[in-house]
């Protein structure tokens, strides 16, 4: 298909995103970019444009639905079903020998399908063992992601793949911008014309590149450069020697585009720029109290093939700027596996392999809630999500994965045979779907609003803390939702969402006053969190119930403690993860609402002093 | 304009009230490239009639004959593989057609949206054949997508990803195979349900909000012409004959036109400083803003951009882009945005 691009050439402005494209061509063993920036920035553009700058290279795409046969190949059908021999059909990872791998919203690629692509990048060899086929081959490419950090965080082990890292924002230049609509109405004008136009520009860089590549192994390398190279990396803090061989092999490259055969220290500081940025360790500060500052390991992780991420928590790049570490910290790295737990993984792991790994032994909170700890960001199962890899059925077959089935099948046609079929399927050979849903959090408020606790300023404050985890949690798919308590009854004044807008408009003054119907709130808060889990059971739930638990209205007119009690320990029972803020003040307490902590199974917070920013702290600490 | 039917389709030209929907529908034919509508509003408010109804009122247009993807003969950057080949044989056959209406309903399955394994084919030949999905329909089409925020996430990526690329890559379930995927996205959603992710918002190109008409003689319109239509289609949609074939020839006017359509640079500087101020992420935004502006003028059957254009496309181009965080209200707002387009030396 002649599809056209937009001239590389063409691109006004982004000149850091060209040249790290630029010196991958030159020096592909530099191992890629990853180019994070907002929507509408030009990312895409660029990769497919560098095709056009690039001799006999060529832009392989991923595809984030691609199914974990066509990424690392699998047995060709059709030879199989026609002479019962078994011949390897290359996926892309061969495909992409020798060229550009490009994978848009790369931070959005399903875990299992990143898990084969690391494996393969840290090895260089592509290893198959599946389907009756076993083969291996060596690949390497350069991997260029693109991603807006907005749509989702990356785990730390890919991140570090990427031999470079740059940010683009849009031009705030209004000269340059002018120019950029310009130029894009002239092109969609014609396109084939304006490509016409850069031909000759698009040529003469296609063969700077060339000679640059030629020039490369001639770049000498001095040891006050090698020196040099190390005092940056150990500055930034960057963990293993990966980064400073980055950086010598950036410098080359960029010495050998301007034509030189000595590597300057302005070349060494540029190269580090593009090498460091997400491999630089976040200044540990603690998440909350419970996490010890560990002891910089220089693990030789260049050795042990794949462990990069291990010890640099957090070293995805949207999060340098972040000043909550707590993030990152706890649920971030929690969500993946190390890599060790990687290596070990072979292509048909049971299917539960994405529960089994939350081994989240660094940051132990004491305060962690007791009760079912598991969770996971991502779920395995066969009903819904995306298609990425198949297994052997168990019991009934729900979601036949036919391609699977027919591959298995494929081999044995030579010897089965049914008139009018040229395929014949027996019941050993059917396999089915595993599929993989991104699962987020769905927390809930039970806020106390009766009359005895200054309710007023408390509202203010979990309204606060809502609409901040709304803003924070977006990307990770999660949802709140809030109930508050009052006079007899409880309502829902926050369905559960993740509706930004909505959750402003519902959010309005609640009207505070009255007495304490918490065994309400809580039977409320069981219903909703009930019928969420139905309609999604692979939702994790979370409770916070924000009361000073001094209840004293039952549900039907009985014990308003009792009642409060049963229906806790109801929650707790559905395996409901919650957490008490405990807001009783003054200096007589009478600490009712630790009995209710108890029957939740929940621990139990106090909160002398409300605030919308200690209640998001503590909040986030429970889900991750 | 012959058009034969089993069944009627309500006239465009007979929908009371709802100006902002309509137009920007119709700027989206005239010129496929501005990136679909989204249309947000509450259930009943005619938006899936005035899609169905638009499509029905466009001229037949050439495409290849027999090809799946409906490959425009014309434009051969953009032939899929068997019309590469065709091509090549020098055997491409013309056949007009109509611009189809492509449903992609909220329960679309993934393979079905992007297209799978022919799984009789595979049984019956043994031999592996794509089967299309719903994106190879839509090639040229219009992709009506209900209930847009209540997609899965996954099926969402894949259509942002076709709608960006205007390609349909598939590497999935033993298939390879990538082709053409060119549409007018039309999205519609009731903000009560759900927010749409902000990346697929921008990818729309226009956003247009409906509420039902508030005009009590309007509402009786309404329900009258919908009455007299159920009552007899043939003879309701004969009473807009004229209507019709009037739109539909300033429809194919303006598309003639759209690429003599002249523009000041102090356009560009306005939609440029536009964009600066309102901090709106990336350049979509002015992009679209001035492409919308230039297909206004050809609507009008002018031949130059005009203050009044630009007006009217930041009405239905930046609203959606405004708020660049959440939580962080837009410091600017249209009447702003008036005040510059007003100013600028237009």
């Amino acid at each position: 298909m002649g599809h056209y691009s937009f001239p590389f050439v063409a691109v006004i402005g982004q000149e850091r995103v060209k040249k790290a494209l630029i010196l991958n061509a030159v020096n592909p063993r530099i191992g890629g970019v990853l180019i994070s920036g907002e929507k509408g920035t030009a990312k895409s553009t660029l990769v497919r444009g560098l095709a056009d700058v690039l001799d006999g290279m060529e832009v392989v795409d991923l595809p984030l639905n691609i199914t974990e046969d066509r990424l690392i190949g699998s047995i060709d059908i059709e030879t199989a079903i026609a002479e019962g021999r078994k011949y390897f059909e290359p996926g892309l990872l061969q495909k992409a020998d020798g060229n550009i791998l490009y994978i848009d919203e790369v931070n959005l690629l399903s875990e299992h399908i990143a898990n084969c692509l690391l494996e393969t990048v840290a090895s260089g060899v592509n290893i198959v063992e599946r389907e009756g086929i076993s083969h291996r081959h060596t690949t390497s490419f350069i991997l260029v992601g693109t991603m807006n950090p907005e749509e989702g965080l990356m785990r730390p082990q890919l991140v570090d793949r990427f031999g470079l890292f740059t940010e683009v924002h849009g031009e705030q230049d209004c000269r340059n911008r002018t120019e950029i609509i310009r130029c894009r109405l002239e092109y969609e004008r014609s396109p084939g014309a304006y490509r016409q136009q850069w031909q000759e520009a698009s040529r003469a860089l296609a063969e700077r590149i060339g000679r640059a590549r030629d020039l490369l192994p001639k770049v000498q390398v001095s040891e006050a450069v090698l020196s040099l190279a190390v005092a940056v990396a150990r500055q930034a803090g960057c963990a293993g020697h990966r980064a400073e061989i980055i950086i010598i092999e950036t410098a080359r490259a960029i010495a050998a585009f301007d034509v030189r055969l000595e590597i300057t220290e302005d070349d060494i500081r540029e190269a580090a720029g593009y090498a460091l940025p997400h491999r630089m360790r976040e200044p540990v500060q603690a998440c909350g109290n419970n996490v010890e500052e560990e002891p910089e390991k220089p693990a030789d992780t260049r050795e042990k093939g794949t462990n990069p991420g291990a010890d640099s928590s957090g070293s995805a790049p949207q999060n340098i700027h972040d000043r909550d570490i707590s993030e990152i910290t706890g649920s971030h790295d929690a969500d993946y596996p190390d890599s060790g737990q990687l290596e070990r993984e072979s292509l048909e792991e049971p299917s539960g392999i994405f529960d089994a790994q939350i081994a989240d032994l660094r940051f132990n909170d004491v305060r962690r809630p007791r009760g079912s700890g598991k969770r996971a960001r991502v779920k395995a199962s066969s009903q819904q999500g995306r298609y990425i890899k198949y297994r052997f059925p168990k019991g009934k077959v729900t979601d036949l994965a036919f391609d699977a089935t027919l591959r298995a099948a494929a081999p044995f046609q030579k010897v089965r045979s049914e008139p009018g079929l040229a395929l014949v399927i027996r019941p050993p050979d059917i396999r089915e779907k595993v599929k993989e849903k991104h699962t987020g959090c769905v927390v809930l408020f039970v806020v106390d609003a009766s009359g005895s606790m200054g309710a007023r300023r408390r509202m203010g404050a979990v309204k606060g803390a809502i609409l901040s985890l709304l803003g924070d949690i977006y990307r990770k798919r999660d949802r709140v939702g809030l109930i508050a308590f009052r006079k007899d009854s409880a309502t829902t004044l926050l369905g559960i969402t993740r509706s930004i807008e909505l959750a402003h408009k519902c959010l309005k003054e609640l009207p505070t006053g009255g007495r304490t119907p918490l065994a309400a709130g809580l039977a409320k808060a069981y219903e909703l969190l009930k019928i969420a889990k139905v309609k999604e059971p692979d939702m994790l739930p979370y409770l916070v119930l924000v009361s000073d638990g001094k209840t004293n209205v039952a549900l039907n007119g009985g014990d308003a403690v009792k009642d409060a009690i049963g229906v806790a320990e109801k929650i707790r029972c559905e395996g409901i993860n919650c957490m008490v803020l405990d807001t009783e003040e003054g200096y007589i307490r009478l600490g009712l609402v630790r009995n209710i902590a108890e029957a939740l199974n929940a621990n139990c917070v106090k909160m002398d002093d409300i605030r919308a920013n200690r209640i998001t702290s503590n909040v986030k600490q429970l889900v991750a | 304009m012959t058009i034969t039917h089993n069944y009627y389709i309500y006239p465009f030209t007979a929908i009371v009230g709802q100006e902002a929907m309509k137009r920007a529908l119709i700027l989206n034919v005239i010129n496929p490239l501005l990136g679909g509508v989204l249309i947000r509003g509450e259930k009943g408010t005619a938006k899936s009639t005035a899609v169905r109804a638009l499509a029905d009122l466009l001229p037949l247009r050439d495409a290849v004959a027999g090809c799946i993807f409906s490959c425009d003969p014309d434009d051969e950057s953009a032939y899929c593989e068997s019309c590469t080949q065709l091509a090549a044989d020098g055997t491409i056959n013309r056949v007009p057609t109509k611009m189809q209406v492509v449903n992609l309903p909220v329960s679309a399955t993934e393979d079905r949206v992007v297209g799978t394994l022919d799984i009789e084919y595979a049984i019956k030949k043994g031999e592996k054949r794509f089967e299309p999905g719903i994106l190879a329909q839509a090639n040229r089409n219009i992709l009506y997508v209900d209930e847009v925020n209540l997609l899965d996430d996954h099926v969402v990526d894949v259509l942002l990803d076709a709608a960006a690329m205007g390609v349909n890559t598939i590497e999935r379930e033993g298939i390879s195979f990538a082709h053409p995927a060119r549409f007018v996205m039309v999205g519609t959603m009731n903000p009560e349900e759900g927010d749409l992710r902000p990346q697929l918002i921008d990818r729309f190109g226009l956003v247009v909000d409906v509420t039902g008409e508030d005009d009590p003689v309007k509402r009786v319109e309404v329900i009258r012409r919908r009455l007299a239509f159920e009552d007899n289609p043939e003879a309701f949609a004969a009473g807009f004959t004229t209507e019709q074939q009037a739109l539909a020839d300033k429809i194919g006017r303006a598309k003639a036109i759209l690429k003599d359509v002249t523009y000041s640079d102090d356009i560009l500087v306005v939609a440029a400083d536009i964009a600066i101020r309102l901090g709106v992420d990336g350049h979509r935004a002015d992009i679209t803003m001035v492409k919308t502006a230039l297909t206004q003028a050809a609507l009008e059957g002018r031949r130059q951009v005009i203050k009044e254009d630009m007006l009217a496309a930041a009405r239905l181009t930046l609203p959606h882009r405004m708020r660049r965080r959440p939580f962080e209200e837009g410091s600017v707002d249209l009447e702003d945005v008036a005040e510059i387009i007003g100013g600028g030396n237009l």
